[in-house]
C-alpha cells in the first residue's frame, strides 16, 4: 500500500511541474544532406554525440561541431530530409534501453526489435559511449571462460575479463569459434550472458547464427545486436558500442558477460566511410587518424571488476578478417596490439582438414594462463612444446629423405596431437572430457590407435567414461590437479575401452 | 568563396543595423551564381540572428516590453492560435516555449516514455 501511495504522490508531484518550467529548445536547419551526413546551421548549444530529432521524426547524432555549422550522421534512411528542414537537440547522448527482456532477442543498435516478437519494455537507459572502469575497480583475470574447444582451452586459454582476438581470412572458421564458445556457456551453473554483435554482415548469415543458437538452446542467455550490410554506416558504427552498453548493464548486476564483435574490420570500414563523408583527413589505407582510438576505447571497456564493485566481468572476443593472411595490415596490427592475445586461423590448415584451423605458433593468450584450472594446466603443459617441436620437424620432413627412428616417432606423436585437437563444429566439450582426450594422447595411451579412427575413438571413449566411470568425471570437474589415483583410473578406463574398440 | 570572406561581405552589407541597398547592389555585381546563392543564404542567417519572433495565441499588448528587453533586435509578432495559452519566443536558434501546447506535449511524451 505504501508503495502505491508513493507512486501516486510522485505522479502528482510530476504533474504539478509540467506547466512550470520554460521549455528551451535549440533548433537548427538543414543546409546539405549527402550520403547519410547532414550539414546544419544553428544548433549553437549542441554537444558532441548529442541526439537530435528532425521534423519528420528521423534521429541523428552530432559528430562534428564547427564555428557556425554542425555535421549530423543519420540513424536511418535520410532520403526525405530536405534543405531548410528544421531539427531540435534533445539534450540526451545516444543510448540504448536495456533490461533482462533483451535476452533471446534480436535488436538493432538503437534497441528496436528486429525479430518480429513483441515490443521490448523500457528498461534502464545505458549510454553508448562510456569511459572504461579505472585501475582500482579492477582485479586481474582469474576465472576461466571455457570455450569448449580443446585447442583453445588447453593452449590459448581465455579468462573472464580478457580480450582475445580471433583473426584469419574469410571462411576459416572465425565465427564458428565464437558461436561454439557461446553454445558452451550453457554448461556453466550460472550461465555467462552472451552478446553477439553482427556488424556489416549479410542478413542471411545473421539469420543462420540466430537459428543455430536457438537450436542449441543458447538463445535464452544471448542478445543479438544486428547492424547488417543493408543498414546505414552510422548504425554499423554504433553497433559494437551498443553491444558493450548492454554488457555493462549486466556487469552492473555482478554478472559475467561475453561479447562477440563480428567483425571489427567491417566496423572500421563503416567508420572510414563516415569519416570520409565528414571530410576528415584520411591517413593510412584512407582510415582517419583516430581509428586506433575507435577500437581501443571499445575493447578497454572489457573488464574484470573486483569484489567491492560486484565482481562481474566483460570478456570480449573481437573478430578481424584479414586479406590473404596479411596480419601486418593496419587494422589487424592495431587490434592485435590492443587485445590480450590472438587466435590465428589459417586457410591452408583449414583446407588440410585441421579444424579449428588454429595456427598454434602465432596464437597466444597473454593473461589467460593465470585463469586456467590446475586440472587442465597439468595436462596441457607439454602439449604446446611438443606441437612446436613437431611443427619445426615437419617442415624438414617434407623433403622426403630418410628419417631416424626417434624423429619418426616425434613426427608420429605430433600427428596424433594434431589429430586429437581436431573438433567438429557445434560440439564444444566440457573440461573434464577435454582432459581425458589430451591426457590419453600425451601419456601415449592412444599410440596403437590408427590415426584415421582417432576422432571416432575419442567420441566413443567419452561415452564409455560417462557411462562406466562417472567417478573420473566427478574428480576432474572440481578443477583441481588430478591425483595419481585419478590418472591411473583414466589409464585403466582407456585400456579397458581399447579392448572393446573395433 | 571561403566562409571568412563571405562573412566579411555580409558584415559590409550593413550600415546601422540595416541592409544597405546600394552596397548590396555593388557586391552582387561581382558574384558568380553559386557565390550569390551562398551570399543570399548568409544574409538570411544574419537577418535571423538580428530578429526575434514572438508568437502568442492572441494579439499581445506588451510588445514594448520586448523592445526594451532586446534593444538590438527586430521584433516580429505572430499570432498562432495552436499554442492555446502562453507565449513562444524564437531567438535565432533558441526557442523558449511557455505555452499550454508545450505542457500538454510534455505530458504526452512523459506518458509515452514511462508507460508502455
Amino acid at each position: 500500500m505504501i508503495d502505491n501511495d508513493k507512486i501516486i504522490q510522485a505522479l502528482e508531484k510530476k504533474l504539478m511541474t509540467f506547466g512550470e518550467d520554460v521549455k528551451t529548445q535549440n533548433v537548427g536547419s538543414v543546409i546539405k544532406n549527402t550520403d547519410g551526413v547532414v550539414i546544419v546551421s544553428g544548433l549553437s548549444k549542441a554537444r558532441m554525440g548529442e541526439k537530435v530529432v528532425f521534423k519528420n521524426g528521423q534521429t541523428g547524432t552530432v559528430l562534428n561541431l564547427d564555428e557556425d555549422m554542425a555535421s549530423i550522421i543519420l540513424l536511418g534512411e535520410g532520403s526525405d530530409i530536405r534543405e531548410g528542414e528544421s531539427l531540435v537537440t534533445t539534450g540526451q547522448m545516444l543510448g540504448i534501453d536495456v533490461s533482462e527482456e533483451l535476452l533471446g532477442r534480436v535488436i538493432n543498435p538503437l534497441g528496436e526489435p528486429l525479430d518480429g516478437k513483441p515490443k521490448i519494455k523500457k528498461g534502464k537507459a545505458m549510454s553508448l559511449e562510456k569511459i572504461a572502469a579505472g585501475v582500482v575497480d579492477r582485479e586481474p583475470v582469474n576465472t576461466p571462460l571455457k570455450t569448449g574447444i580443446k585447442a583453445i582451452d588447453s593452449m590459448i586459454p581465455i579468462g573472464r575479463g580478457q580480450r582475445e582476438l580471433i583473426i584469419g581470412d574469410r571462411q576459416t572458421g572465425k565465427t564458428a569459434i565464437a558461436i561454439d564458445t557461446i553454445i558452451n556457456q550453457k554448461l556453466n551453473k550460472k550461465p555467462v550472458i552472451c552478446i553477439y554483435v553482427a556488424i556489416g554482415q549479410k542478413r542471411s548469415t545473421i539469420a543462420q547464427v540466430v537459428d543455430r543458437l536457438n537450436m542449441e538452446g543458447a538463445l535464452s542467455y544471448t542478445v543479438i545486436v544486428s547492424a547488417s550490410a543493408a543498414d546505414p554506416a552510422a548504425l554499423q558504427y554504433f553497433a559494437p558500442y551498443a553491444g558493450c552498453a548492454i554488457a555493462e548493464y549486466f556487469l552492473e548486476k555482478g554478472k559475467d558477460v561475453l561479447v562477440v564483435y563480428d567483425d571489427l574490420t567491417k566496423h572500421a570500414w563503416a567508420y572510414r566511410q563516415i569519416s570520409l563523408v565528414l571530410r576528415r583527413p584520411a591517413g593510412r589505407e584512407a582510415y582517419p587518424g583516430d581509428v586506433f582510438y575507435l577500437h581501443s576505447r571499445l575493447l578497454e571497456r572489457s573488464v574484470k571488476l573486483n569484489k567491492e564493485n560486484g565482481g562481474g566481468s566483460i570478456t570480449a572476443l573481437p573478430l578481424i578478417e584479414t586479406q590473404a593472411n596479411d596480419i601486418s595490415a593496419y587494422i589487424p596490427t592495431n587490434v592485435i596490439s590492443i587485445t590480450d592475445g590472438q587466435i590465428y586461423l589459417q586457410a591452408d590448415l583449414f583446407n588440410a582438414g585441421i579444424r579449428p584451423a588454429i595456427n598454434i605458433g602465432q596464437s597466444v593468450s597473454r593473461v589467460g594462463g593465470a585463469a586456467q584450472t590446475p586440472a587442465i594446466k597439468s595436462v596441457s603443459g607439454r602439449l604446446r612444446l611438443e606441437l612446436a617441436q613437431y611443427n619445426s620437424l615437419a617442415a624438414f620432413a617434407q623433403f622426403g629423405s630418410e628419417l631416424d627412428p626417434s624423429t619418426q616417432k616425434q613426427l608420429d606423436r605430433g600427428n596424433r596431437l594434431t589429430e586429437i585437437l581436431k573438433q567438429p563444429q557445434f560440439s564444444p566439450l566440457p573440461e573434464e572430457l577435454e582432459i581425458i582426450s589430451i591426457y590419453s594422447v600425451i601419456s601415449e595411451l592412444m599410440d596403437d590407435i590408427p590415426i584415421d579412427s582417432f576422432l571416432r575413438f575419442e567420441k566413443e571413449l567419452h561415452n564409455f567414461v560417462k557411462r562406466y566411470h562417472p567417478n573420473i568425471l566427478k574428480a576432474l570437474v572440481q578443477g583441481e590437479k588430478p591425483t595419481e589415483a585419478t590418472l591411473n583410473q583414466i589409464k585403466k578406463a582407456v585400456e579397458e575401452f581399447k579392448k572393446r574398440f573395433e | 568563396m571561403n566562409r571568412k570572406k563571405m562573412n566579411q561581405l555580409v558584415f559590409e552589407s550593413y550600415s546601422n543595423q540595416f541592409l544597405n541597398q546600394a552596397k548590396v547592389n555593388k557586391i552582387v555585381k561581382f558574384l558568380s551564381k553559386s557565390d550569390l546563392k551562398q551570399y543570399i543564404n548568409a544574409l538570411k542567417l544574419e537577418e535571423k540572428k538580428k530578429s526575434l519572433i514572438v508568437s502568442a495565441p492572441v494579439k499581445n499588448q506588451n510588445l514594448a516590453r520586448f523592445t526594451e528587453l532586446f534593444p538590438n533586435k527586430k521584433i516580429i509578432f505572430k499570432i498562432d492560435p495552436s499554442l492555446m495559452l502562453g507565449i513562444k519566443i524564437v531567438d535565432n536558434d533558441l526557442v523558449y516555449e511557455f505555452t499550454l501546447k508545450s505542457s500538454l506535449d510534455k505530458i504526452v511524451s512523459y506518458m509515452e516514455q514511462n508507460y508502455d
